[in-house]
């Protein structure tokens, strides 16, 4: 039992992990927070079920269709929802937006896909029980995603540049940066993070339109309480908030899971609204 | 885009004239006007009209500040000309009409900013710091103009390896200067280089700007320590309430009298001169 | 006297062309459709009709929530779950004995007020998309647990939904209680939505440190409106429940949620009128376009983009003709400081703020360093000096932002709290802003009774049912209002939409807003900043009218002029510290003040 609920909760939580990360990559970019991670969550199992299952074609041509789609899907989130509303953050309508884009999406897919939960092809038959490759796999992408985006801010300009965007978007500006290409190639970014978190995660999440608001609700947990911007919070916390839900799931049943890290997720943030891990805010007057 | 293509070759030209020393008056040989030319800007927030109708000029390798008390919009007008806020009017450099609100394309075509605060990004290093201000300029010699911007501050080059956050206030206004020149603009625009700075850094960092205009590069300096800015600018105009009341020449010797009349309006109680 | 009841009529409309259909008329129309729709015996409009009631009675408290105070909570439809199986649940004696079912429903209604307020308080200290996440989740896990909780639930198999007894048996009976339920919830919200709650709430949206500064508590009205938007959900939950005759998780989908957001955001914010329409609408609507019933949520979230991209202030904005008229272009403000005496009552104590010793940081910087400073009724004060020199950080540890380290803040001997913004209004302290801060969709005078929200004795509940002590507040600050507009030469304008004004215009505004509160001390923050010499001139008579009518007016200002003009008294600040200190003339002619000015 222990096996499966660490191999598991694991592999759950490196889901939640990427789609943390998805939040991450759209805040560092644009001050928004997007409900369309959990979307992309929801697409790249759906989408990946359709590619191969459905059409037949290639797993690996499958999974770079798949991350296609994400990146083009992040675009036309920044380009429809984002910069639109951009101007006046203060009045958070991107909140609206991109709540209407991402449901859109998802009601096209529960109408197109339908609305019964649908079993996710086995890539790589690859490890049994609790090695099996539908643990390892989110685990990996997982890795893969914090080692790119490391090299990505650490060796090349552009990553730098999103950093420094990240960190002071007017000195950015200033120094004549082009902050908007970098956004859009943040949500494209973000896109394939997110898809690539559904991708790997299909065989235990299943495709499934429903998946997108818990994905949106447990991939944002970890942020909120590690510090929006904060990837290395989104990884511990991901993975902490997989291995508890399973853990409560097995010994002590799925209500009190559910509500447990509900009421975390609440206490934590009056305690501290800038999560545990965070800098405080700004003075206001 | 289109634009910018046509005319960023131009601009490269000319600022690899000034790296070789050419004198700056060849520049003028292309066209007549001043280096920079700005008339009929106005700039605000919102519904609140800030600047109203600036016009003012500075030629090539001038070193100009740009002086008033606070509130006048000294910051609001660097901003209006740099793009980083939208406005109304023109602003010319070197006969090209700068694109309004586009900062990047300002940037490229030859004028830097360098913002209040000493806004450098304290999670890089120093020496990506400046990567970053040269991203606009092509690969190949993008570390060569590092080093040449660095050249300016020795104390940052022996750090450029470490993390802006470990450098002292000083040390990150130096930084922020040497953002503003890896480009190798023809116009640099310091917005209160001195803020939080102690006397000794004030000057060093002041100095450069006197080397910079030997160098061929025009400043416009914007200061509220007005001896030490006019130690090292040839001319001065005066902003108050939203627009230019005084333009004089660096040494001219009523000038404090002056100004401090351009600030209080003419028509206040002047007990001072009674 | 006369020349002011005038204008004190003529700018008693309330906002919009929504505003004007508010009038009474459109509800009699509603009302009077409702009552006679059984007369057609159509059991299947019946039950639509039913149906739009129900969501309303959710979406009048939710309504509150999100068109007044502006809090985005997309996940509202968890108190129609939570009051469905609490009803349902008690009603069919899943836990303890069976309960009558209208004592089911009100205890439905019950637990929805106490989950209204567990879902709602985090938006007291969370930043919106935060909230809007945990209204979301909590959704998200109201299913969850309904489809685990089998014992009280019924889980994924569901449970009956209660029947009520006579005289609200299932058909027309329950039809007219949920018509008369619809129409309470109708009536209360409008009460409260026109009350000074109502614009406190509106001000927290859009403007809330001005709201502070008026001396509205945020947490305490948005715990009032969460339980009362919580009980109402509840509420609709109960007769869902009934109206369902059985109900599965699945009935409980975030659609609806989506349905309710978008049915307020159609209708526009602070409109009461509006979103019930918009949710009739949105409710009705799929069951005339049957294909459209699949593509439903799909077009709900199409409008809700596309309001959000081209129209955020809902329909209501589109529709409102009477604020497109164009205003008279060339407008001049002319104060009339001679109505000061009545606008300010009797200031007959000479107040005295003193600050002493007043050491404040930011970090490592010292904003303030040891600062002592006093300001006198029946004075101007004047505080200048460089940027960065502390002016407006003394002014906000005035205003209750910040506790220095060190030092006392005295108003007539007696201690004021610091960090305590909201309590600034109670001490008759007032203050405008660098940049206005009103509320641009609310009408100018709508804006200036804000200022006067501590003067109201009426309780919310007094409020919510519209009885006598709260008429006669609204009476009373609506005159205070018109007056303190006539003072500073905006009376004209008083039913305009305060966004349409100028910028020297809303100087004005917040300016009457603060006098409404017949202040003892006046703190004003700039107030000159972008206006013209003429404008400045007027305001320069009517800041010093104000201080001799008995108030301490404190004046954070750039303008040297002004300041040499109008003040009695002026401190200058430099890094922190007083550099000077005197009257007008000394300070003019001080060499160190001059230079430390013009820079060193």
């Amino acid at each position: 039992m222990l096996q499966s609920i660490v191999s598991y909760g694991l592999a759950v939580g490196a889901v939640y992990a990427l789609i943390g990360i998805t939040y991450n990559v759209m805040y560092s970019a644009s001050r928004v927070f997007s409900f369309t991670a959990g979307m992309l969550g929801m697409l790249g199992g759906v989408l990946g079920a359709l590619f191969i299952q459905k059409m037949g074609i290639n797993a690996v041509l499958g999974f770079v269709m798949v991350l296609a789609c994400g990146a083009v899907l992040g675009i036309v989130t920044e380009l429809l929802t984002v910069r639109p509303v951009l101007k006046s953050i203060e009045q958070h309508l991107y909140v609206l937006s991109t709540l209407a884009f991402a449901l859109m999406i998802q009601q096209v897919t529960a109408i197109e896909w339908g609305t019964e939960a649908q079993p996710f092809p086995v890539l790589l038959p690859i490890g049994e029980g609790w090695l099996d490759q539908k643990f390892w796999l989110p685990l990996l992408a997982c890795a893969v995603t914090i080692g790119g985006l490391e090299f990505l801010y650490r060796y090349t300009l552009i990553g730098r540049a999103f950093l420094a965007i990240a960190e002071d978007n007017y000195a950015a500006r200033a120094l004549g940066l082009p902050e908007t290409w970098l956004r859009i190639a943040s949500f494209a970014l973000a896109g394939m993070i997110g898809t690539l978190a559904g991708f790997t995660g299909a065989q235990m999440l299943l495709a499934f339109f429903g998946n997108q608001s818990i994905l949106n609700f447990y991939g944002f947990v970890p942020v909120a309480l590690g510090g929006m911007g904060s990837n290395r919070g989104a990884v511990i916390g991901g993975l902490a908030l997989g291995l508890f839900q399973q853990a409560a799931n097995f010994l002590v049943g799925g209500i009190f899971a559910a509500v447990a890290v509900f009421a975390v997720f609440i206490v934590v943030l009056l305690l501290r609204p800038e999560g545990i891990a965070g800098a405080s805010t700004a003075r206001r007057v | 885009m289109i634009m910018m293509r046509a005319w960023r070759p131009a601009v490269r030209k000319t600022m690899t004239h000034h790296c070789s020393g050419a004198a700056p008056a060849q520049e003028d040989a292309m066209s007549s006007e001043p280096l920079l030319q700005v008339s009929g800007l106005s700039a605000g927030y919102g519904k609140i009209v800030v600047l109203r109708d600036i016009a003012l000029s500075i030629g090539a390798g001038e070193a100009v500040a740009l002086l008033g008390p606070n509130g006048a919009g000294k910051t609001t007008l660097l901003r209006a000309m740099s793009g980083l806020l939208p406005r109304s009017g023109q602003v010319r450099l070197g006969g090209q009409e700068m694109p309004n609100a586009n900062p990047r394309a300002t940037v490229a075509a030859g004028m830097a900013h360098v913002v209040e605060g000493h806004r450098v990004f304290t999670q890089l290093t120093c020496h990506d710091n400046l990567l970053l201000a040269g991203y606009g300029v092509p690969g190949a010699v993008r570390a060569r103009q590092v080093d040449e911007a660095l050249a300016f501050f020795p104390e940052i080059a022996a750090k450029r390896n470490d993390k802006a956050v470990t450098l002292s206030g000083g040390q990150q206004q130096m930084l922020a200067v040497a953002q503003g020149l890896v480009g190798k603009p023809r116009l640099l625009m310091l917005d209160e280089p001195s803020a939080g700075l102690s006397p000794v850094l004030v000057d060093r960092v002041l100095a450069a700007i006197t080397q910079l205009r030997a160098s061929g590069t025009a400043v416009l300096l914007v200061e509220q320590l007005i001896e030490k800015a006019l130690a090292v600018v040839d001319r001065v105009y005066a902003l108050a309430r939203g627009s230019i009341v005084l333009e004089a020449r660096a040494d001219e010797a009523d000038l404090p009298n002056r100004l401090e009349r351009a600030y209080f309006g003419e028509g206040a109680h002047a007990p001072l001169d009674a | 006297m006369t020349e002011i009841t005038t204008p004190i009529r003529a700018g008693g409309a309330s906002t919009g062309w929504l505003g004007r259909l508010e009038g009474k008329l459109s509800w009699i129309l509603l009302g009077l459709a409702g009552l006679a729709l059984p007369l057609l015996d159509d059991s299947y409009m019946g039950t639509i009709a039913t149906r739009a009631y129900i969501y309303w009675v959710l979406s009048a408290g939710l309504n509150l929530v999100v068109g007044y105070a502006g809090q985005i909570a997309i996940g509202w439809v968890s108190m129609l779950t939570l009051g469905a199986y609490t009803t349902a649940a008690l009603a069919a004696g899943r836990v303890g004995p069976e309960w009558p079912v209208y004592l089911a429903l009100l205890a439905g209604g019950g637990v929805g007020a106490v989950f209204g307020v567990v879902v709602g308080l985090p938006a007291l200290r969370l930043r919106t998309f935060y909230f809007a996440m945990t209204t979301l989740g909590f959704a998200t896990i109201a299913t969850q647990v309904a489809l685990a909780w089998k014992d009280v639930t019924g889980g994924g198999v569901g449970t009956p939904g209660p029947v009520f007894p006579w005289p609200f048996d299932p058909g027309w009976g329950f039809y007219y209680f949920c018509f008369l339920l619809a129409a309470v919830a109708t009536w209360i919200t409008a009460n409260i939505g026109s009350s000074r709650y109502g614009r406190a709430l509106v001000a927290i949206r859009d403007a809330e440190v001005a709201a502070e500064a008026s001396g509205i508590a945020k947490p305490r009205l948005l715990v009032l409106i969460f339980l009362l938007a919580g009980a109402l959900g509840g509420i609709a939950g109960g007769l869902f429940a009934s109206l369902q005759s059985y109900i599965t998780p699945d009935a409980f989908t975030f659609e609806m949620s989506v349905l309710f957001f978008i049915g307020i955001l159609i209708g526009g914010r602070g409109s009461i009128l509006g979103p019930a329409l918009g949710t009739l609408i949105l409710t009705v609507l799929p069951e005339i376009a049957a294909p459209l019933v699949q593509w439903s949520t799909f077009l709900y979230a199409a409008l809700l983009l596309l309001i959000v991209l081209v129209i955020p202030g809902g329909i209501a904005d589109l529709l409102d003709y009477r604020n497109r008229r164009p205003l008279e272009q060339h407008r001049e403000i002319v104060p009339r400081p001679d109505l000061l005496p009545r606008v300010l009552g009797d200031q007959n104590a000479r107040t005295l703020i003193a600050l002493k010793g007043i050491r404040l940081h930011f970090g490592g910087v010292k904003a303030i360093d040891g600062l002592d400073l006093e300001i006198h009724g029946g004075e101007v004060h004047g505080l200048i000096g460089p940027n960065g020199s502390g002016k407006t950080t003394t002014l906000n540890v005035v205003s209750g932002y910040y506790r220095p380290r060190e030092g006392s803040l005295r108003v007539d001997g007696s201690d004021l709290p610091f960090e305590r913004p909201h309590v600034r209004a109670q001490w008759r302290i007032a203050r405008t802003f660098q940049t206005p801060r009103v509320v641009g969709a609310a009408s100018v005078l709508e804006n200036v009774m804000i200022g006067g929200t501590v003067h109201g004795h009426g309780t919310f509940a007094e409020s919510m049912l519209s009885l006598p002590r709260h008429r006669l507040d609204e009476r009373v600050l609506r005159e205070a209002a018109m007056l303190a507009l006539a003072t500073v030469g905006l009376e004209s304008l008083a039913s305009v939409r305060a966004d349409r004004l100028q910028h020297s215009e809303l100087r004005f505004v917040e300016i009457a807003r603060a006098l409404v509160l017949r202040p003892a001390c006046l703190m004003l923050d700039e107030p000159a900043a972008g206006l013209s010499a003429e404008e400045i001139r007027r305001l320069g008579g009517l800041i010093k009218a104000i201080s001799r009518a008995g108030t301490a007016v404190l004046l954070v200002e750039h303008h040297a002029d002004l300041i040499f003009d109008i003040c009695d008294r002026v401190t200058v600040l430099n890094l922190g510290k007083v550099l000077a200190a005197g009257t007008p003339e000394e300070i003019r002619s001080h060499r160190e003040v001059v230079s430390a000015y013009l820079g060193a």
